[in-house]
C-alpha cells in the first residue's frame, strides 16, 4: 500500500502556479497535510483524489499511474472534500445507500456498513430525518461517513473537523488514529492540534511548495533548544515581534509572556521551553518567508 | 441611505458579476444569431402571404418584434438567478444584515436583470442598422422609426420579462423548475391577450400596436387583404408589395402612454414581489420546514440504528466491522432503485395522485384522446423529475463524493437512464397498453421512441448544461408544439405522424440513441481529471 507522489505542480490558467514539484510518498498511517490557506492543500488533495489532473509530474497508487487509469484508486478511496453538498431530500440512511451503490457496495454489506458508520458519527438519531434539515456540523458527519462507506484503503480529509463542535473533533480524531493501522490517511488542516494527536508523518506546504516532510519527532527536532518563554512590557512587543518568531503571547500581571522560536535568546531572562507541533509550523513558515524576502531584496 | 444610489450600486455589482461570466458572451451570441436569422430572411412578418419593403420602420418593428417574443421568452430563463446567486454565495446572508429594504433589494436586481436584457435587444437594435443597410431595399435612413420599436415595443417587454423573473425567484413555489414551466404558459397568455381579453390595450409584449398599423398600412394598398399577421419563423415565401412602404407606428401620447404603462408595471410587480421575499431568512426557507418535520417512528435500518446507538456511543467503542472481499458488488437493478428513488424523493402524494388520474384516464378514453391530449399531460407532468437527471451533481454539490466512485459510468449512467426512461413508462403506460390492444404497432414504437427521447434529451442536456433549466424551457416549448399542436416532426410521441409513424418513430429513436451518447461522453468528461 504505497501512495508517491512525484514532481506534482499544478498551474491554473493566468499562470498562478498552486503546487510546485511536490515529492512525497505515503504508506499506512496518518499523514498530516499542514499550510495556511491557500498553501495549496486542497489543490493536492483534489490531485490525489482523481478529481484534478496535475499539469506536471504523476501519482501512483502501488505503482499504478492514476491519471492514467483513476479507477485504480477509486476502487479503494475515501474522499471527505472541503466543501461538499448533499440530497436534500434523501435521509442520512438513504443518501448513504445511494453513495454506497454507486461505490459498488453490495446490499447486505451497505446496510451494516451505514448500521455502523450512523452510530460511529452519532448521527443514529438523525438517521432518517432529510438532510435538508442538518446543521453544518451534521452535514460534515454525514461527509465522514459515506467517506468511510467502502472501507477505503486511502482515506483523504480535507479540513475534515470544520464546522465540528469540539466533542465530535476529539471523537474524529480518535476514529482516524484507530482507522490509520490498516490504511492511509492523508488529514489535510490548518489546525495543527488536529494533527498533531494523531500523524505519524508531516508535511508542511506553502505557496504551493512543500517545506518540509518528516515524523513529529524529527520536525520537533528542528525547534528543539529554539522555543523560548520571555516576559516584557506590552509596549515593547512590536519590537520583540520584528525581531524574532512569536508563536503564541498570554498577558499577566507582571507582563506580556510570549513564546518565541529563535536560534538564539530573545532576551537576558529568557527562558527554554519543550518545542511544540504549532512551534515547529511555524518556525518553518517563518524560515521560508525570511528566505523570500531575503532573495526578493 | 439614498436608495437610488442603493440601487445603483446594486445593479452595477450584479450585472459586472454577470457580464464577466462565460454564460454572458453565450447570451450575446444567442441575440446575434437571432439578428442573422431576421436578417437573413428566416424570421420576417407577413401579411397574408405578403410583406412590405424593408423600410426602416419596418426592419425595426419586426426586429423588435423577434426581440420581443424571443428574448422576452428565453431571456427571463437567462437572468431567473439573482436572487439565487447572492442566496447560493452567501452574499445575501451579509446583505440581509444591512438595513436595505426589500423593495430596494429587488428594485436593483430589477435594475440588472434589465441591463442584461437590454444588452441583449441593443445587439439586434445593431443588426437592425446591418439589415437596413444589407438589404437595400429603401435607401432612406429613418433612425428614429429603426430605433422607436427597440425604445417603445422591445424595452418595457424586457422590463416586464426582468420584473417577473425576479417576481417567480421571490415565491417559493415558482423559484425552481415549476416556474420555468408555469413562465413558459403565462409568456404565451401574454402575448395572446388583446385576443383572449378584447382589449386592445392590453398589449404587453407591443404585438397589437405594430399588427394594427402594418395591418391597416396593407388595407389600403393590397387589393383582397384578408387582414392576416403572422411573424413567422422558417418560411421565406412572402410576396413583396412595392407600394406596401410601412412608415411605422403613429406614437401618439396615449400609445406612448400605453407603452410607458408597461414599465410602471413591471415595477409594481417587482414592489408586490417584496411582499413574498424572505430576505435570505433561513427558517422561512425549505430547511426550516425540514427541520420542522415531526420525528415519525423509525424502522427497518433506522430503526436498528437508533436502537444500536442507545443515546450515542462514545468514540472508540464502535468497530466497523471490515468488508469482505468477496461480498456481492450491486447490480445495475440495485443502482436503478437508488436512481429512481432519488429521482422521485421529495414529491408530494398529489403529484402521484394526478400521475395515476392521467394513467387510469389513458387507460379509459378513446385511443386517440388517450395517445394524443393524455399521453401528452402524462408525458409534461413529470418535467422536473426529468430536468433533475445529469444536473443533480452540480445543483447539490455531490460531484467530488460522486465522481470519486470507481465505475460510475458504466454502473451509474445506464441506471440514471433507465430510471428517467421507467418514469416515462411509468406515466404513459395508459396509452401503450391501449395501442398494443389495438394491434397498433407502428403507434407502440412511436410512444417507446418518445419514451426513450425524453430521458435521453434530459439527461444530455442535465449533464452538459450542468443545470435543468435549459430542458425545462426547451422540452416545454417542444411539447407545446409538438405533441400538443402536432408541429409537423416536432410530435415525439408519434401520435400525429399518421402513415409516416414508423419513419418519425425511427427518426426518434436514432435521436435518442444520439443523445444518449452526448451525455456518456459529458459524464466520461466529467469523470476524467481535468
Amino acid at each position: 500500500m504505497r501512495l508517491v507522489v512525484e514532481g506534482v505542480s499544478k498551474t491554473y490558467r493566468g499562470s498562478l502556479h498552486a503546487l510546485r514539484g511536490v515529492e512525497m510518498t505515503m504508506g499506512p498511517g496518518v499523514f498530516g497535510l499542514l499550510g495556511p490557506n491557500g498553501a495549496g492543500k486542497s489543490t493536492l488533495m483534489r490531485i490525489l483524489a482523481t478529481i484534478t489532473r496535475p499539469s506536471a509530474g504523476r501519482v501512483t497508487w502501488n505503482g499504478a499511474d492514476i491519471v492514467a487509469d483513476p479507477d485504480v484508486l477509486r476502487r479503494v478511496l475515501g474522499y471527505l472534500p472541503q466543501d461538499f453538498g448533499v440530497y436534500p431530500n434523501l435521509s442520512a440512511v438513504e443518501f448513504l445507500e445511494y453513495l454506497a451503490a454507486v461505490k459498488g457496495l453490495g446490499a447486505a454489506a451497505a446496510r451494516k456498513r451505514i448500521e455502523e458508520l450512523l452510530v460511529l458519527v452519532n448521527l443514529a438519531d438523525a438517521a432518517r430525518r432529510p438532510l435538508g434539515g442538518y446543521s453544518g456540523g451534521m452535514r460534515q458527519r454525514v461527509g465522514i461517513a459515506q467517506a468511510l462507506l467502502n472501507d477505503p484503503q486511502l482515506l483523504i480529509v480535507d479540513e475534515p473537523t470544520a464546522g465540528l463542535d469540539p466533542e465530535e473533533r476529539v471523537r474524529f480524531r480518535n476514529l482516524l488514529s484507530e482507522l490509520s493501522g490498516e490504511r492511509i490517511v492523508l488529514l489535510s488542516t490548518h489546525i495543527v492540534s488536529d494533527i498533531e494527536a494523531v500523524a505519524s508523518e508531516i508535511a508542511i506546504l506553502d505557496h504551493g511548495e512543500l517545506l518540509t516532510h518528516g515524523t513529529p519527532e524529527r520536525l520537533l527536532e528542528s525547534v528543539a533548544g529554539r522555543t523560548w518563554e520571555v516576559v516584557v512590557p506590552s509596549a515593547e512587543l512590536p519590537s520583540l515581534r520584528q525581531k524574532h518568531l512569536v508563536s503564541s503571547i498570554a498577558s499577566r500581571s507582571d507582563g506580556v509572556h510570549a513564546r518565541v522560536v529563535s536560534a538564539v535568546a530573545p532576551g537576558p531572562a529568557a527562558r527554554l521551553l519543550e518545542p511544540s507541533l504549532e512551534d515547529a509550523y511555524l518556525a518553518a513558515l517563518w524560515a521560508r518567508r525570511g528566505n523570500a524576502a531575503g532573495a526578493a531584496a | 441611505m439614498n436608495p437610488v444610489l442603493v440601487i445603483w450600486a446594486m445593479a452595477r455589482a450584479d450585472f459586472l458579476e454577470r457580464v464577466r461570466r462565460y454564460s454572458f458572451f453565450l447570451t450575446l451570441v444567442f441575440a446575434v444569431c437571432l439578428g442573422y436569422a431576421a436578417g437573413t430572411g428566416k424570421i420576417l412578418i407577413k401579411l397574408d402571404q405578403y410583406r412590405g419593403v424593408y423600410t426602416s420602420a419596418w426592419i425595426g418593428a419586426m426586429m423588435a418584434l423577434v426581440t420581443t417574443f424571443f428574448v422576452g421568452l428565453v431571456g427571463f430563463y437567462i437572468v431567473k438567478n439573482a436572487v439565487d446567486r447572492d442566496r447560493r454565495t452567501g452574499v445575501g446572508q451579509i446583505l440581509a444584515t444591512t438595513p436595505l429594504s426589500r423593495p430596494v433589494y429587488l428594485l436593483g436586481k430589477l435594475a440588472s436583470n434589465f441591463a442584461v436584457l437590454s444588452s441583449m435587444v441593443a445587439v439586434l437594435a445593431v443588426a437592425a442598422v446591418l439589415m437596413q443597410l444589407l438589404a437595400g431595399e429603401d435607401r432612406h435612413f429613418g433612425l428614429w422609426a429603426l430605433l422607436s420599436p427597440f425604445l417603445l415595443i422591445a424595452l418595457p417587454a424586457m422590463a416586464l420579462t426582468a420584473a417577473f423573473a425576479l417576481f417567480f425567484e421571490t415565491l417559493p413555489v415558482l423559484r425552481g423548475g415549476a416556474g420555468n414551466v408555469v413562465w413558459f404558459f403565462l409568456f404565451s397568455i401574454g402575448i395572446g391577450l388583446p385576443e383572449l381579453s378584447g382589449i386592445h390595450w392590453l398589449d404587453p409584449f407591443g404585438l397589437m400596436s405594430v399588427a394594427n398599423s402594418m395591418m391597416e398600412a396593407a388595407r389600403a394598398v393590397i387589393p383582397g387583404y384578408k387582414n392576416g399577421f403572422s411573424l413567422t419563423v422558417g418560411d421565406t415565401a412572402a410576396q413583396v408589395v412595392d407600394a406596401l412602404r410601412w412608415q411605422g407606428v403613429n406614437w401618439t401620447a396615449r400609445a406612448l402612454t400605453l407603452r410607458l404603462m408597461w414599465t410602471v408595471a413591471a415595477v409594481v410587480v417587482v414592489l408586490f414581489a417584496a411582499l413574498f421575499f424572505d430576505r435570505f431568512d433561513p427558517s422561512r426557507s425549505r430547511a426550516a420546514a425540514f427541520q420542522a418535520k415531526p420525528r415519525r417512528r423509525a424502522k427497518s435500518a433506522a430503526a436498528a440504528i437508533v436502537a444500536h446507538a442507545a443515546g450515542g456511543a462514545p468514540a472508540g467503542l464502535v468497530h466497523l466491522t471490515p468488508l469482505a472481499k468477496t461480498a456481492a458488488a450491486p447490480g445495475l437493478r440495485r443502482i436503478f432503485t437508488a436512481e429512481l428513488r432519488l429521482a422521485l424523493k421529495g414529491l408530494r402524494w398529489w403529484w402521484y395522485a394526478v400521475a395515476a388520474g392521467l394513467l387510469i384516464a389513458q387507460l379509459s378514453t378513446p385511443l386517440l384522446v388517450s395517445r394524443g391530449p393524455l399521453l401528452g399531460a402524462a408525458w409534461i407532468w413529470p418535467v422536473l423529475v426529468w430536468s433533475a437527471m445529469g444536473s443533480r451533481e452540480a445543483r447539490f454539490d455531490t460531484q467530488q463524493l460522486l465522481f470519486t466512485a470507481a465505475g460510475m459510468l458504466p454502473r451509474q449512467f445506464p441506471a440514471l437512464w433507465l430510471s428517467g426512461f421507467s418514469v416515462a413508462v411509468l406515466t404513459g403506460a395508459g396509452a401503450a397498453i391501449r395501442l398494443a390492444l389495438a394491434g397498433q404497432t407502428a403507434g407502440l414504437l412511436g410512444w417507446l421512441a418518445g419514451a426513450c427521447f425524453i430521458p435521453s434529451l434530459a439527461i444530455a442536456l442535465g449533464i452538459w448544461s450542468r443545470s435543468g433549466k435549459f430542458f425545462e424551457a426547451l422540452y416545454t416549448v417542444l411539447w407545446y408544439v409538438g405533441p400538443m399542436n402536432h408541429a409537423p416532426g416536432l410530435d415525439f410521441t408519434g401520435s400525429s405522424a399518421g402513415a409516416r409513424a414508423p419513419l418519425a418513430a425511427a427518426v426518434y429513436l436514432l435521436l435518442a440513441a444520439a443523445l444518449t451518447m452526448v451525455a456518456f461522453a459529458g459524464r466520461a468528461r466529467q469523470l476524467r481529471p481535468h
